[in-house]
């Protein structure tokens, strides 16, 4: 393993690897410090660009976007109290009082460096665990596979925030997108609806532009009319300089604090779809559990600004493992990758680390290099950072939209992933007005085809269904779907008895 | 009792996927995959089926509560799909870099509408360099081919 890593460290260190990673670095910082354009967003954008590159370049620059884009956000986030990303939501309730209180130069170091650690903690946990993880899932059969499908699903859709029942039907609504056009086992054409350009079947790289782009610019325009700038509240003469030794001291010398806010944002990485916004709140949540002072969260002091930045980074790591073991993304990022990867051939999952060897160690050696870059991008561009998000989305907007007709467009240059990009960047807008989660809608159009090849080759291996259950593996894992969809019955009702009895209290 | 707005989506995605059921119906086996290619999806559109139906129900007896009036631009929302559907249809007929330039100027001019030549030649720039860069970077560097106009061979 070890030999590996350092081969793809060396690998990744050459000129044609190190551009890419760079540039994507660069791009995740700025696309994350902009508020109103998420990492995904920005992934999204990214990945027209890499279609010419190989896949471990394409790999790296977006390995580089999801590393950069966690940071990014802290910025804006500290100096002006407006997080660039929502993982950046927890920074702001510490980093920006103590910007305020005339230190914003350590607020936005702490962050930085506490983002630095955590991402290579979680660093440590990608390239510890994926392969043995891997090893695991070999052992897996199309019954396992099945199972472990549906409960990603159904863990996706529980842990939303809407309703369960609204999270189960938009996970239904993506499996019905890949029923349309052609059957995965035999290719052959089914419920087409007429239409030509559904015959072969919908790529999902198209969905999962439309449903993500159109829902988040269709929504900050119906906000803001595309005419919001943040031009007014900046200070430009703000002072970055600090020592970064002590800064650095700061946050290593509470190295169990460190080491639980990364344990979070691995965990909350590895479930599918919950998302790094959710790492960081649970982290800041523990910190103040934690400390022997929480009266004092809120005010500006360091805990608060380590536990959200630490945690958020090292989400990144786990969300890449379960992308890596199990070919399941575990966020809106990983899934672009996974696309990025299907662009080039290769198919993740299980195989993918013993038959790719040089680019998985590769994406492990770019999550590593990543880390000094953001420190290094965010040590000379922070105060350009400032007049970055002063860029009217006026012009941002339609940019990113071209970008995202291109990105559908160069996937087989055919027109036919334009429109479906069109027709499910409507969808998307309608799903979230109506308030339907979209993480899983978009797993189950990316599981969609194994969820029903594996079924498939699991009743023509053996036409008995209770092995879904008297299989161990199997079994288990369906049972921890149940199990999900109560917990999330569950979790739901006790929220509508909370609100509720607010709603009482209130009244009198 | 009235329906709301999820009781309305359910109803859609009901009735989408009681259509699709009877479809399937039409899928003819497959000797090679005796269950046929029907199967899979029978199963997905009626379990789909029922949970919009169970909200549908659910929405139905609920108490219904108005939530606060959040002000929101629908207009120039539906205005940007229309410019961005027009954009979409134009490009097989005008080619990439024309129909670029017009929808990038277009959008900004309804987004931010600008004031005097100052602000309509920036926004002229910003369409003219969004078009010319995308189009020098995708087919120079990154060997992608984008559309050729029907209409104008450019």
């Amino acid at each position: 393993m070890y030999e590996l890593l350092a081969a793809g460290l060396v690998n990744i260190a050459q000129v044609k690897y190190l551009l890419p990673l760079f540039f994507g670095t660069l791009a995740g910082v700025v696309g994350g410090a902009l508020p109103g354009v998420t990492i995904t967003m920005t992934i999204i954008v990214v990945l027209p660009f890499t279609f010419g590159l190989d896949p471990l370049q394409g790999l790296a620059a977006m390995t580089g976007v999801y590393v950069g884009g966690s940071a990014g956000g802290l910025v804006t986030a500290v100096l002006l109290g407006i997080p660039g990303t929502p993982a950046a939501i927890a920074t702001v309730f510490d980093g920006h009082p103590m910007a305020k209180k005339g230190e914003p130069g350590r607020a936005i170091w702490l962050g930085v460096w506490a983002s630095f650690f955590g991402g290579l903690l979680g660093g440590v946990f990608l390239i510890g665990a994926t392969a043995p993880l891997a090893a695991i899932a070999l052992q897996f059969g199309p019954w396992e596979f099945f199972s472990l499908f549906i409960l990603a699903v159904s863990m996706v859709a529980g842990l939303t925030e809407a309703s369960l029942l609204k999270g189960l039907i938009a996970g239904g609504l993506g499996l019905i997108v890949t029923v349309l056009g052609s059957d995965p086992v035999m290719g052959q054409e089914r419920l087409t609806l007429g239409i030509d350009f559904v015959k072969g079947g919908i790529d999902f790289l198209p969905v999962l532009i439309g449903v993500f782009a159109f829902a988040q610019i269709m929504g900050e325009i119906e906000r803001s009319g595309g005419k919001a700038q943040l031009a007014g509240s900046l200070e430009r003469g703000v002072k970055l300089t600090v020592s970064h030794a002590k800064v650095i001291w700061e946050i290593l010398s509470r190295p169990f604090q460190l080491l639980w806010f990364a344990f979070v944002g691995v965990l909350i990485g590895v479930l599918p779809a919950i998302g790094a916004s959710a790492a960081s709140m649970m982290a800041y949540d523990q910190a103040k559990k934690i400390s022997r002072r929480p009266e004092k969260f809120g005010s500006g002091i360091p805990e608060g600004i380590i536990a959200s930045e630490s945690s958020n980074n090292a989400n990144v790591g786990g969300s890449l493992v379960t992308i890596m073991a199990f070919g399941i993304p575990g966020d809106s990022v990983t899934a672009v990758m996974l696309g990025a990867l299907t662009i080039h051939g290769i198919q993740s999952g299980p195989l993918f680390i013993s038959q790719n060897p040089q680019l998985a160690y590769g994406i492990f050696a770019a999550y590593l290099l990543a880390h000094p870059i953001m420190v290094l991008i965010l040590a000379l561009g922070a105060r350009w950072m400032l007049r970055i998000v002063t860029l009217p989305k006026a012009a941002l907007f339609p940019v990113v939209l071209v970008l995202c007709v291109i990105g559908a467009y160069a996937l087989n240059n055919t027109m036919a992933n334009v429109y479906v990009l069109l027709v499910f960047g409507v969808l998307g807008y309608l799903m979230v007005k109506f308030g339907f989660p979209l993480a899983p809608f978009i797993l189950g159009v990316i599981l969609g085809d194994q969820i029903e090849i594996n079924l498939v080759r699991s009743i023509m291996t053996d036409s008995n269904p209770w092995l879904f259950i008297t299989r161990p593996i199997s079994g288990g894992l369906l049972l921890a779907s149940v199990l999900s969809v109560l917990f999330a019955l569950w979790q739901h009702r006790r929220m509508q008895k909370k609100t509720a009895a607010a709603d009482g209290d209130a009244d009198f | 009792m009235k329906l709301s707005r999820d009781g309305w989506a359910g109803l859609v995605v009901l009735a989408a996927s009681l259509v699709l059921s009877g479809l399937t119906l039409e899928l003819k086996a497959n000797p090679l995959v005796p269950i046929g290619p029907g199967f899979y999806p029978r199963i997905v559109l009626g379990v789909t089926a029922l949970l919009a139906a169970l909200l549908v129900v659910t929405d139905w007896y609920a108490a219904k509560k108005a939530g606060p009036k959040v002000p929101a631009d629908y207009a120039a929302v539906v205005v940007q799909f229309a410019v961005f559907g027009i954009y979409v249809a134009a490009l097989p007929w005008l080619g990439f870099r024309i129909a670029t330039f017009a929808y990038v100027a277009v959008t900004n001019a309804l987004m931010d509408p600008p004031r005097g030549a100052r602000q309509w030649t920036r926004a002229a720039t910003i369409a003219l360099a969004s078009a010319l860069a995308t189009y020098f970077v995708f087919e120079h560097y990154l060997s992608v081919l984008l559309p050729r106009g029907r209409w104008t061979d450019f």
